[in-house]
C-alpha cells in the first residue's frame, strides 16, 4: 500500500491546536447597556425587556417583568405621558414603538386571565410599614413592601383606594372598571388596607410611629394654590381640580358659555375637555410648550401629546407659552383677559425662568378664569412636618432629612413628576429605603448610566415599519366616560413589540455568529453566563472588531486586551498527531 | 467555562463550519468569512480544488489544516483542470459528491482563466467560486485584472503620473455568461443569506456553475479590519458590485438597492482610494468616473427598484429577534 508523506496531507480542522487569540491587541464583551426606555421611565420600568418577551410570544412573562417595576400597568398604560417613548431611539429612525399600548395590554391581560403577582407568603414576625394615602404612590410603596417580605398597612381617608387615580381622572381616559379591577387585584395580592382613616382625625402621626418602625406619607396634592393675577381674584372662581371632581363624582358643571383655563398639566387638559363637552368656547392658555422633539422636559406640558391631540380634536383652543397678564373686569365680573407671549427660559442650572415678552399683549374675550396651576397638599396631621411649605423637601429615596423612619412620595413631594408613574416610582425607591431602614442597613445607591444612543447602533440592519396606531372613538361620540383610546389587538402589539431595537441588550439575531470570519463565536442553545446566546472563544478571536462594528444592538464593545501573563506565549498548545495514514 | 466544554460547543454548532478557526487569514479578512459560508451552503459532502492563494496559504500553514472537507492545493493556473478531473473521476465511481474549486481574483480572471475557461466549455459540473479581492493579496498587494479603476497597489501606485490603476475592472460575469453556462451569479460577504442562497442554486444546476464574491482586505485595501463588512455592505449599496445572477447568459435576478449611496461613501473608507479626496483635478475627475461606472451598472442591471422588497439592499440583511434569517 502506498503512503502519503507527512508533508503532503493534514488531518481535518486540526488548526484548531493553533491559538490565534494569541494575536489580539482588542477583545470584543458583552456589555449591557440601559435602554433610552428605561432611563426615561419614572417608574423604573425596562420595556425593552418585557417587549422582549412579548416578541417571544409569552405575555406573562412579560407582564411579570413588567410589574417587577410597576404594578398597576393597565392603569399606567392608558394614562401615563409616556417618558419612554419620547425617549425611544426608534423615534428618531421612523416612529417610537407603541411601548404604552403594550403595557396596556400586558395589564388588562393580567386582569382577564388573573396572572398572580405572586407575593411572598409573610413570615409571623414580618416587619411592618404603615403608609398613608392609597393613590399609586401608596399602592407602589405597599407592593414593594410585600415583595420584600414587610407587611404593608395602607390606610386612606376614602373608603375606596385610589386616591388621585379615582377622583380626578375622567372616565373617558380611565374607564372606571380597570381602575377597580387593577386596584382591587392587587390589594388582594396581600396589602392590608384600611379604608376611613384620615390621618390627623382618626389617627395621629405619632401614634402610627410609635405602633409602625417605618412609616410613608402619600398624601398626594388636594388644595388649590391660591391663585391671583396682581393681586386680583375675581369673586366667582371655580379651580379646575374642584370642578373636574365635582364631574368625575356627580357627572355635573356649572353652566359655563366661555372660559380661560390657566395651566398646563393633566387637569387643566381634562377640564378644558369636559368643559368644551358642554358646548363652551374653551381657550387654554399656558407657560409650557407644547412636547415634542428638542424641547425639555421642564419646559414643556405634561400632558402626553396624544391627549393634547384630542383636545384640540375637541375643539378646546390652545395658547402654549403664553401667559395672563391682567384680568379684565367689568365691576366684579370677569370680561376677559390680557395675554402675553412668554418662554421658559433656561437658566442653565437646571433651573427655568418664565419671561414675557412686551408688545405680544392680546386680548381674549371669556366670562371665566379656571385656574388649573396645580395644588398643595393638604396638610392635615402633618403640619409639624410640613411648616408652611407647600411640598415636602425629600431626597431621591423619599427620606425627610431629620425623620428617620419617615417617607414622602407621590405628588405630596417637592419636584414630584405630577404622572402616575412618577408616584410608582417614588412609591419603589422608598420602599427599598424603607426596606433598608427596617433592616438597620445602609440603603443601596441607584447610579444613573447613561442610555444607549442611536449612534452606537447599526441601523443597516433594521428596516422603516410603520408604528400601529390605536384606534380612536369619533369626536361626535366622545359625551360620556366612554374610553377614547380603543387600544391595540394581540396582533399589533407583537408587532410593535418586533420593532423594539433591543438598544443595548442581545436580541439573538444571529449576526456575530454568521458574520466572524475566524469562527470565534459560538452559539449556545441554552442561555450563556451572560445571558446571550453566544460565546466569544478568546482562544481564537483575533480581535478584528468586525462583530462589535455590525452588532444592531450595541451589546458588543471592544475593550483593551489586559495584558497577559505570558507576553510571548506560544501560539501552539499541544503537537500534531503526524501518523501518515494509509491510502487505498 | 473550561476549554473542554468551550470545545464541545464548538463541535455541536447549528451549521456546519467546513473551515474551522485556528486559520491565519488576517484580521477581518473577507474571504475567510466568504469560504466559511459557501461550506455552510454546500454542507459536508463535497470536494474542493483551492488555486494558489491567500485562502491556500492561510488555512493550511504547515501541518495544519483548517478544512473539514476533503481538499486540494492546485497550481494557481490549473483550478478548474484540476477540479474538472476530480469530478470525472467521482462521475466514474458513480459518486453525487460535489465538486466545488476555489480561486482568488488572480486565479480566475487573470493566471488560472484559459483553465476555467475550457471547464466550461466542457460543460463539468463544477461549483467555481470566486473569491474578489480585487488584487494579488497573497503576494503583496499588486494589480490584477479585477482591481478596479484608480485603486493603488503596489503596481499602480498612485503619483505624480497616474492616480491609481489606469485601467478598469475586468468585466469577468459577461465573460462567464458568454459560455452559457446554466448559472453565474455575484454575492457579497455584507448579504450572506443572499450569499448562501446562490452557492445552493449553484449546486442545484447540472453543469458548471460560477459565483463571484466580493470579499473585502483589510490590509490590501487598507481600512480598519471591523469595516470588511461595512465596506463590502456600500460596494453594493453604491452600485460599484452589483448582486446579479445570470441563467444561460442572460439576466435573471437583481438584488435592488432602496436607497442609492454615492460612491465616495465607499471610496473613503478605504486607503488606496485615498488620493482621491485630495486637491487634485484628476482626482476630482477619477471621483467622477467612478460614479459614472456605478450610475452604468445600476442602469444596464436595473438596480433601482420601484418599492421597497423583502430582499432589496435594505431588506436583504434585516435582522430579527432569535436569528431567523431568511436563508
Amino acid at each position: 500500500m502506498p503512503t502519503m508523506t507527512p508533508g503532503a496531507f493534514a488531518h481535518p480542522a486540526t488548526s484548531l491546536d493553533f491559538k490565534t487569540g494569541t494575536w489580539r491587541t482588542q477583545r470584543p464583551v458583552h456589555h449591557l447597556r440601559p435602554a433610552p426606555c428605561h432611563s426615561g421611565c419614572p417608574a423604573g420600568e425596562s420595556p425593552r425587556d418585557y417587549l422582549a418577551r412579548v416578541a417571544e410570544g409569552n405575555l406573562q412573562a412579560a407582564w411579570e417583568n413588567l410589574v417587577a417595576a410597576n404594578p398597576l400597568p393597565a392603569i399606567s398604560g392608558r394614562v401615563c405621558d409616556h417618558p419612554c417613548e419620547t425617549a425611544c431611539n426608534r423615534g428618531q429612525f421612523d416612529s417610537a414603538v407603541a411601548i404604552h399600548n403594550v403595557e396596556r395590554l400586558l395589564g388588562d391581560e393580567a386582569i382577564r386571565c388573573g396572572w398572580d403577582y405572586a407575593l411572598p407568603p409573610l413570615a409571623a414576625d414580618a416587619p411592618k410599614a404603615a403608609l398613608v394615602g392609597a393613590g399609586p404612590a401608596g399602592l407602589s410603596c405597599a407592593y414593594h413592601l410585600r415583595r420584600q417580605g414587610v407587611r404593608a398597612v395602607l390606610m386612606d381617608r376614602l373608603p375606596v383606594a385610589g386616591g388621585t387615580l379615582r377622583m380626578a381622572l375622567p372616565g373617558y381616559r380611565l374607564p372606571r372598571e380597570v381602575l377597580e379591577a387593577e386596584v382591587a387585584r392587587l390589594l388582594a395580592a396581600g396589602i392590608d388596607f384600611v379604608p376611613n382613616m384620615a390621618l390627623g382625625r382618626d389617627v395621629s402621626l405619632a401614634e402610627l410611629q410609635q405602633d409602625y418602625a417605618a412609616v410613608f406619607l402619600g398624601p398626594g396634592r388636594h388644595r388649590p394654590r391660591n391663585w391671583d393675577v396682581d393681586g386680583h381674584t375675581p369673586r366667582d372662581l371655580h379651580p379646575a381640580l374642584t370642578l373636574l371632581q365635582e364631574w368625575v363624582a356627580f357627572g355635573t358643571l356649572p353652566e359655563i358659555h366661555s372660559a380661560v383655563i390657566v395651566g398646563g398639566g393633566n387637569s387643566a387638559i381634562d377640564m378644558a375637555r369636559v368643559l368644551a363637552r358642554t358646548g363652551a368656547k374653551v381657550h387654554l392658555v399656558t407657560h409650557d410648550a407644547l412636547p415634542g422633539p428638542g424641547v425639555a422636559r421642564e419646559a414643556a406640558m405634561k400632558v402626553a401629546p396624544r391627549d393634547i391631540r384630542a383636545a384640540e380634536e375637541e375643539g378646546v383652543i390652545l395658547h402654549p407659552e403664553h401667559g395672563v397678564y391682567h384680568i379684565i373686569l367689568r365691576g366684579e365680573k370677569v370680561a376677559g383677559v390680557e395675554l402675553v407671549r412668554m418662554k421658559k427660559l433656561a437658566l442653565g442650572n437646571g433651573r427655568y425662568e418664565v419671561v414675557p415678552f412686551e408688545g405680544t399683549e392680546t386680548v381674549l374675550h371669556v366670562d371665566q378664569v379656571i385656574p388649573a396651576i396645580g395644588q398643595e397638599v393638604a396638610p392635615d396631621g402633618m403640619e409639624s412636618l410640613l411648616g408652611k411649605r407647600a411640598f415636602f423637601h425629600v431626597d431621591a429615596a423619599g427620606r425627610l432629612a431629620g425623620h428617620a423612619g419617615l417617607f414622602v412620595g407621590g405628588d405630596a413631594r417637592q419636584g414630584a413628576w405630577g404622572t402616575v408613574s412618577g408616584a410608582v416610582g417614588d412609591g419603589r425607591r422608598a420602599a427599598f429605603a424603607m426596606l433598608a431602614h427596617l433592616r438597620n442597613e445602609a440603603a443601596a445607591q441607584e447610579t444613573e448610566i447613561a442610555p444607549i444612543g442611536l449612534a452606537e447602533l447599526n441601523l443597516n440592519y433594521f428596516e422603516q415599519a410603520p408604528r400601529a396606531e390605536e384606534v380612536l372613538l369619533p369626536v361626535a361620540d366622545r359625551t360620556g366616560c366612554a374610553e377614547i383610546a380603543q387600544g391595540l389587538s394581540a396582533v399589533q402589539v407583537a408587532a410593535e413589540a418586533a420593532r423594539c431595537f433591543s438598544c443595548g441588550n442581545c436580541m439573538a439575531c444571529d449576526n456575530c455568529w454568521t458574520l466572524c470570519p475566524d469562527q470565534a463565536v459560538l452559539k449556545t442553545r441554552e442561555l450563556a453566563a451572560d445571558g446571550s446566546h453566544y460565546v466569544i472563544d478568546y482562544d481564537y478571536c483575533k480581535g478584528c472588531g468586525l462583530c462589535a462594528h455590525e452588532c444592531p444592538v450595541g451589546y458588543l464593545a471592544m475593550e483593551v486586551e489586559p495584558v497577559a501573563s505570558a507576553p510571548f506565549a506560544s501560539c501552539r498548545t499541544e503537537g500534531t498527531p503526524l501518523d501518515a495514514p494509509v491510502l487505498r | 467555562m473550561t476549554t473542554r466544554t468551550l470545545l464541545d460547543l464548538r463541535l455541536n454548532q447549528p451549521r456546519f463550519q467546513g473551515m474551522e478557526a485556528g486559520h491565519r487569514a488576517c484580521q477581518g479578512c473577507g474571504q475567510a468569512l466568504a469560504a466559511r459560508l459557501v461550506l455552510e451552503a454546500t454542507g459536508p459532502d463535497v470536494v474542493v480544488a483551492n488555486a494558489t492563494g491567500c485562502l491556500e496559504v492561510f488555512t493550511t500553514a504547515w501541518p495544519d489544516s483548517a478544512w473539514r472537507v476533503a481538499w486540494l492545493h492546485s497550481l494557481f493556473e490549473n483550478t478548474a483542470a484540476v477540479a474538472a478531473g476530480m469530478e470525472a473521476a467521482l462521475k466514474a465511481q458513480g459518486r453525487n459528491t460535489k465538486v466545488l474549486a476555489f480561486a482568488g481574483d488572480g486565479g480566475t480572471f487573470d493566471i488560472g482563466f484559459q483553465a476555467l475557461s475550457g471547464m466550461l466549455e466542457r460543460g463539468h459540473n463544477v461549483l467555481f467560486v470566486c473569491f474578489d479581492n480585487e488584487a494579488y493579496m497573497n503576494t503583496g498587494v499588486q494589480r490584477s485584472g479585477s482591481t478596479p479603476h484608480a485603486a493603488a497597489t503596489t503596481t499602480s501606485p498612485a503619483g505624480v503620473a497616474r492616480m491609481g490603476k489606469r485601467h478598469l475592472k475586468k468585466d469577468i460575469l459577461s465573460i462567464i455568461a458568454a459560455h452559457h453556462i446554466p448559472y453565474a451569479a455575484t454575492a457579497s460577504v455584507a448579504y450572506p443569506a443572499d450569499l448562501r442562497k446562490k452557492v445552493r442554486r449553484g449546486l442545484q444546476v447540472d453543469g458548471p456553475s460560477f459565483l463571484q464574491i466580493h470579499s473585502p482586505c483589510p490590509l490590501g485595501w487598507a481600512h480598519g479590519s471591523e469595516l470588511s463588512i461595512e465596506v463590502a455592505r456600500l460596494a453594493v449599496q453604491t452600485g460599484l458590485f452589483p448582486l446579479i445572477e445570470l441563467e444561460r447568459g442572460a439576466l435573471t435576478g437583481a438584488m435592488h438597492i432602496r436607497q442609492i449611496r454615492p460612491v465616495t461613501e465607499y471610496l473613503k473608507l478605504q486607503g488606496r482610494f485615498r488620493h482621491l479626496f485630495t486637491d487634485d483635478p484628476r482626482a476630482r475627475e477619477e471621483l467622477a468616473h467612478l460614479q459614472a461606472l456605478a450610475d452604468h451598472n445600476i442602469e444596464i442591471y436595473d438596480l433601482l427598484g420601484n418599492s421597497p422588497e423583502a430582499l432589496d439592499t435594505e431588506g436583504a440583511d434585516t435582522v430579527r429577534r432569535g436569528g431567523l434569517h431568511s436563508a
